[in-house]
């Protein structure tokens, strides 16, 4: 007779302290809702991180620009954003000029720019830079994404699916956690679950509970299924009850960020939200397609801001922005910039104290044609999991300490 | 190296022993704190992977294998149709890595035509069985003798505009994993898409994506350095990594540095400075009119030193100088073998891969017949060890149960939803694998699918649920339950499993008897629970 993966589970977790993290097993077959039964273990129980991906590698230097440098000039060639044209911060860099909706979140004192964020040893591959800022490790010893770690820290203390919630077709590298799924959802209409009866929910979960120890990807599935389950129901409710004045643009980021805004005011519990905007890799045409993306992301971030603003929540929501890489600073011969390194990161919301930190990009002292990062991103992560989720950050981030940025009011 | 297989390997140990990476990180520093390393280190792979049996033992297995070796050990639960005695011919082109192997000759051949094409119904299995594992096997790489106008029709049928529109061209391809006699054709064009990826996103409406899925087909098991030549001067790729303006005095080096990162050598296997002269290399290889154009005017003629080379080299010298180098036999050996076999495998069987690859003049066919022939092939570490894509979910499904669906909206339909819409990956790595499909929104939609499936909708879903089981042979719930897993499952689950099946059907005949209890629709949810289980969502 074989163990189910569940006894195992339980088992174990009584003979070894080490285990306490490990799930717990299911306590009934078919899952309630989730507004019953949560508790919560963090000391902010109301407050959601954000995180927009950038993904592809977004130029910095055109999108918080150093129009002041006439070095910039000299690389950029008609790539560069005229001074005439920026969107002035404080004299010496400006914004993008599509991001216009930015440049009023900055005037409320709302957007931080964190300048120069990368790490050392850049990587100019896609994936193993992703792969870097994901795990939050640039040595390729940490399994899994940083914030799938804080989600499994919290597993067991508090019984919440909605740890994360993140919206797309694939779960972002930086969430993934094996013993804590959390769920996936790319539009709330589709997210139902078609011909389920209880006696089919019943048989199911006991199926995907008793598949053996040893079966591949067995966890992975079990723990997926909890989540269809209990995610599915609550946030057709929290759709249901939606209501809001707010015009969304019709853009696929503005969907996204609606769906998590319905999750925050609909009070799901969500302590991290993820949307990803890809299309960052602009080796040409980049003059077309950078701006699409900027504005798309600007327009997109403000509806969703003026959203919580109007429930009440804004409060209780911080905006991040990363991308794996900036670009090279000299652009390439085909109207494009080919892969970079540091860059900057947008932190944005109520909990924020607008301003610019860290070192401005220095154009004289590059390295190899790129930037000198002057942040480590692992600082920005830090102060966000500590001060902002009240997470112990060395546990997440491999044990390391590092110096926080001051870019969050005091709570 | 970041990406490197031991992080992989580790995962995977992780997600087979239950424990996510963290859980197992812990684990290992609180027995190191005991002074217990040396226990742990088993548990976490360095370079041999620890072998997890993924089938059902019994307590004798081990013993019975133990003094008849090989014998073909019978299967836990019995095949339907024993009076067909295939001749059982066993590949050893290298003793296997001490590790289980799968004897039943149906599980081997649901296994074979699961990763070597789209799964097969009963009376399919039958047939192949008859003639044989190594027939069928030929019958897979030679499948240019196979007549394949059938799907051809199937497809002139529909009229589709395959220039124009991205769900025709989705249409199209499903068509031909659904219901091609070629089923390893098909295969590996799905693989090449995924390698060689190019996307409609960027690419657009054209001639292109169709040629590029046509350029697949046709070299699907060619060599792997004409294909490489071949996709270097496809007019997507052109434009999907920016040669068509990679110009003299002006590189662009997306294609060359994707070139050896994703399609031939692996990240961290050369500098930056390859990137750069090896992009000289391709500069003046445009598109015009719609095709490839060799503009001489924009092509750099100077001396490039490339991964130790020096001359003047253009982008046919650069794949010729990449398939030299011993990473690229080893990486693509790789990728084919985790394509088809299991994830991570021993560095003896990627060493034996290659030798092949090198020795047939970078033959992709010899490669995938060393992999189809070997012994590894058909172990239990192989057995159900990966996650089916969307695409070999749906075709899967259609094949198995014989499937009418020349709509095939409703196909398509789903395959975005559960994460895959052919022709238009998410970015240049192509499709995701195993892990990185299920999610809860595609496990949500994966279940839809074969709701829909089951329901059987005769618009979109033709088939006669009904008549494929002959209700006299049967005498109990165990009996259907049997006939379902037989046909969805080779037979393979666990007795847990099987408790659960017949609690349910027999849940729902609520003590009526077989032969007037088991409607369409009572059938149609025990043929859901199949599909929706995990069991199903491995290929």
């Amino acid at each position: 007779m074989l163990i189910s993966r569940r006894n195992f589970l339980k088992s174990t977790a009584t003979l070894l302290p080490a285990f306490a993290s490990l799930p717990m097993v299911f306590r009934r077959a078919v899952a309630s809702s989730v507004l019953e039964s949560r508790s919560y273990s963090s000391p902010y129980p109301n407050r959601t991180l954000i995180i927009i991906q950038m993904a592809g590698g977004n130029d910095g230097l055109n999108t918080v620009v150093p129009y002041t440098d006439s070095r910039y000039y000299d690389h950029r060639s008609y790539l560069a954003v005229s001074d005439e044209d920026v969107l002035d911060l404080n004299g010496e860099l400006g914004l993008h000029p599509v991001l216009g909706k930015m440049k009023l979140l900055w005037d409320q004192g709302l957007l931080a720019v964190v300048q120069g964020v990368g790490y050392e040893n850049q990587s100019y591959s896609h994936f193993e830079s992703m792969h870097v800022w994901q795990t939050a490790d640039n040595k390729g010893k940490l399994g899994e994404g940083w914030l799938g770690r804080y989600f499994e820290s919290l597993k067991g203390m508090e019984d919440n699916i909605f740890q994360g919630l993140a919206v797309g077709k694939l779960m972002p590298y930086e969430c993934s956690n094996l013993n804590a799924p959390i769920p996936v959802v790319s539009s709330i209409d589709k997210y139902r679950l078609e011909g389920s009866s209880e006696q089919r929910s019943e048989a199911l979960l006991k199926l995907y509970g008793s598949s053996p120890l040893d079966a591949p990807y067995g966890v992975l599935l079990d723990n997926t299924i909890e989540a269809v389950y209990k995610s599915s129901e609550a946030l057709q409710t929290a759709d249901k009850n939606y209501q809001s004045d707010i015009q969304y643009p019709e853009t696929s980021l503005s969907k996204s960020l609606k769906v998590l805004a319905e999750a925050i005011i609909g009070d799901l519990g969500v302590r991290v939200g993820h949307v990803k905007i890809g299309g960052f890799d602009t080796h040409s045409d980049q003059i077309v397609e950078q701006p699409d993306l900027l504005q798309e992301m600007s327009e997109a971030i403000y509806a969703f801001y003026e959203d919580l603003k109007a429930a009440g929540r804004d409060q209780d929501v911080l905006i991040m922005t990363w991308s794996e890489f900036g670009r090279r600073v000299k652009s390439n011969g085909s109207g494009g910039t080919d892969h970079g390194a540091a860059a900057p990161m947008f932190l944005i919301g109520s909990p924020v104290i607008g301003g610019v930190y860290g070192e401005n990009p220095n154009l004289r002292n590059l390295d190899k044609d790129n930037l000198r990062f002057t942040t480590d991103f692992r600082s920005v992560y830090s102060t966000v999991l500590e001060e902002w989720l009240g997470a112990a950050p060395e546990a997440i981030l491999g044990g390391q300490r590092f110096e926080h940025i001051p870019f969050l009011a005091k709570s | 190296m970041l990406f490197n297989k031991d992080r992989r390997l580790f995962l995977q140990t992780a997600a087979k022993l239950g424990l996510s990476a963290g859980a197992l990180i812990i684990f290992e520093q609180a027995c190191s704190n005991l002074g217990a390393t040396e226990e742990v280190s088993s548990l976490i792979p360095t370079s041999q992977p620890q072998v997890v049996p993924t089938f059902v033992p019994t307590p004798t297995i081990d013993s019975i294998r133990q003094t008849v070796v090989p014998y073909p050990i019978a299967s836990l639960t019995p095949t339907v149709d024993s009076t067909s005695q295939p001749d059982i011919v066993y590949a050893t082109s290298t003793p296997a890595i001490d590790k289980k192997v799968i004897y039943d000759p149906r599980v081997r051949m649901g296994h074979l035509l699961r990763r070597a094409g789209f799964g097969a119904s009963k009376e399919e299995i039958d047939k192949y069985l008859s003639i044989g594992e190594a027939e069928t096997i030929s019958y897979l790489l030679e499948y240019d003798k196979s007549d394949d106008s059938n799907v051809e029709s199937r497809i002139e049928s529909l009229n589709l505009d395959l220039s124009e529109k991205l769900v025709d061209l989705q249409r199209m391809a499903m068509i031909r994993m659904m219901y091609t006699n070629r089923p390893l054709q098909e295969k590996m064009v799905l693989f090449w898409h995924g390698l060689l990826t190019s996307g409609w996103k960027k690419v657009g409406k054209g001639p292109y994506i169709l040629q590029q899925d046509e350029l697949f087909r046709a070299n699907a098991l060619g060599n792997y350095d004409d294909l490489l030549k071949a996709v270097a001067r496809d007019s997507a790729m052109l434009i999907w990594l920016d040669s068509r303006v990679n110009k003299k005095n002006k590189p662009n080096e997306n294609f060359a540095r994707e070139l050896m990162e994703l399609f031939s050598m692996g990240v961290g296997t050369f500098t930056e400075e390859d990137v750069k002269e090896s992009s000289r290399a391709f500069t003046g290889w445009a598109l015009k009119k719609k095709v490839f154009h060799f503009q001489e005017n924009q092509h750099d003629f100077g001396i490039k030193t490339f991964l130790g080379n020096t001359g003047n080299y253009d982008g046919d010298d650069v794949v010729d100088i990449i398939m030299e180098q011993s990473v690229t036999s080893s990486f693509i050996s790789r990728k084919l073998f985790e394509f088809f076999a299991y994830d991570s495998p021993e560095e003896e069987v990627v060493a034996r891969l290659a030798k092949t690859f090198n020795n047939s003049g970078y033959s992709i066919r010899a490669v995938v017949k060393d992999i189809l022939t070997s012994e590894e092939f058909y172990t239990e570490q192989a057995y159900r060890s990966k996650i089916k894509s969307p695409s070999e979910l749906i075709a899967g499904t259609i094949r198995a149960l014989g499937i009418e669906s020349t709509v095939t909206y409703q196909v398509r339909k789903y395959m975005g939803p559960m994460g895959q819409e052919l022709f238009n990956p998410f970015d240049v790595s192509g499709w995701p694998e195993n892990e990185e499909w299920i999610n809860s929104s595609t496990l949500l939609n994966r279940l839809n699918f074969v709701n829909a499936v089951a329901e059987g909708n005769r618009r979109h879903f033709d088939y006669d649920l009904v008549n494929m089981i002959d209700l006299r042979t049967m005498s109990e719930t165990k009996d259907v339950v049997d006939h379902f897993v037989n046909i969805l499952l080779d037979g393979e689950i666990s007795e847990e499993e099987k408790g659960i099946y017949i609690a349910y059907l027999d849940g729902l005949l609520k003590g009526e008897d077989l032969q007037t209890g088991l409607t369409k629709d009572r059938l149609a949810s025990l043929v859901y629970l199949v599909m929706s289980s995990p069991d199903y969502q491995l290929a």
